[in-house]
């Protein structure tokens, strides 16, 4: 009988499973090439020849965290939201490693850094982080918080934009692994991320308002 | 969304606070100058003959000591005549009562080069008779972002100062000189 019922009720996504195998598949392969791509220029930079264990890992989380940042807001869609809420828990614990990473390195520089007399892209990863901080708290608290739907999205949409646009300026002042090649990759990240978020939220609206095309 | 306004402006006023805290930063750190040069080493200027009586009427302002000074400071760093090649640290040391340079003062210095970390590549010099110090190390690398150069002076007859200031990759050269003080 539940077969019979299950075969007649027409199917309910209009994606065909090859389409939806291949867009599968260009997303993870994007996001491979966004993340390795940064990587591998960052680890094979010549400032990072004799670099102690810290530094390569402070600068492997950092550059991962950063493409991780990049691709959030093409998460973010109702499909994609367990990966994308994944994918945040992981960003903030790259930021950790990156940071924690950092104090071993250096103690005194790590704090002077983080002082009110630190250099400005430190200032920057600073308030970059504590907004990421307060972008996943938003995302695990969504359902518990007083607060509307609509001032949540404008919320996460807002703290999400200054993690990217400050975590990224910060990789693209600092001296070091991502120079040359390494700034105009950053910079394409950047624009990417930031584009995604306006994008996340008009992909919602227009579902919501039932006028989202079929896909 | 009952009180938009009210979310615009919390949003506006983190937006301005956020824009202040970076603008009021300094973008190497507080009081950290770029003191690099690239190009041939310019022969160091004699200081400027004055009678006596003038000498001691002038008076230099004391370097002081700027935040982060002292990263990655260990007393007593060994004396060295290089600590590499390919790039050249060189300043004037002179104390603030007169403007005379100073001789035979220990000058410490470290940083980050190709060869290992600021606590590895750290030497102390001492000032010649025309008040002036330099050593070669090599080629800096980024310390946290930038290349540093710390330079201290911690003995006991002057007032100590440990100042840290930037290069930029590509220099070859940082000129940092200190006006000490008596000590208290």
């Amino acid at each position: 009988m539940s077969s019979t019922l299950t075969m007649s009720v027409p199917r309910s996504t209009s994606r065909l499973p090859a389409v939806t195998d291949r867009r599968t598949l260009a997303l993870g392969t994007a996001t491979v090439v966004v993340a390795a791509l940064p990587v591998a220029l960052a680890l094979t930079d010549r400032h990072l020849a004799g670099a102690s264990t810290a530094l390569v890992l402070s600068t492997t989380a950092g550059t991962l965290a950063v493409s991780a940042l990049a691709v959030q807001p093409l998460l973010a869609r109702r499909r994609r939201i367990a990966r994308h809420q994944m994918l945040g828990c992981v960003a903030l614990g790259l930021v950790l490693v990156h940071v924690a990473a950092l104090f071993v390195e250096s103690p005194g520089d790590a704090w002077f850094a983080i002082s009110p007399d630190g250099p400005t892209r430190a200032r920057m990863a600073l308030i970059a982080t504590v907004a990421l901080f307060g972008v996943v708290a938003l995302g695990a608290l969504r359902t518990r918080l007083p607060i509307s739907a609509g001032t949540w999205r404008v919320v996460h949409a807002y703290l999400a934009v200054m993690v990217i646009a400050l975590g990224i300026a910060h990789a693209v002042l600092t001296d070091g692994a991502l120079d040359d090649a390494g700034t105009p990759i950053l910079a394409i990240l950047g624009v990417v991320g930031l584009l995604g978020v306006p994008a996340a939220h008009v992909a919602r609206t227009r579902r919501a308002r039932g006028r989202a095309p079929s896909e | 969304m009952r009180r938009p306004w009210l979310l615009a402006l919390v949003l506006a006023v983190v937006t301005i606070g956020t824009v202040v805290a970076l603008v009021d930063s300094e973008t190497s750190g507080t009081g950290a100058e770029n003191v690099g040069e690239s190009g041939p080493e310019p022969a160091a200027r004699p200081e400027p003959q004055r009678e006596d009586q003038e000498r001691t009427k002038r008076r230099c302002r004391a370097t002081k000591s700027n935040p982060g000074g002292t990263n990655n400071y260990i007393p007593d760093a060994p004396r060295r005549d290089s600590l590499g090649s390919g790039f050249v640290i060189t300043g004037l040391v002179r104390f603030t009562d007169g403007c005379r340079p100073l001789e035979g003062v220990r000058i410490q210095v470290w940083l980050a080069t190709e060869t290992g970390g600021e606590q590895d590549n750290r030497a102390s010099v001492r000032t010649g008779s025309d008040g002036r110090y330099r050593i070669e190390t090599a080629p800096t690398v980024p310390q946290f972002g930038e290349p540093n150069i710390h330079v201290g002076y911690d003995d006991r007859e002057y007032g100590e100062v440990f100042i840290r200031r930037v290069v930029d990759l590509d220099d070859e050269r940082a000129a940092v000189d200190l006006t000490l003080a008596r000590g208290d």
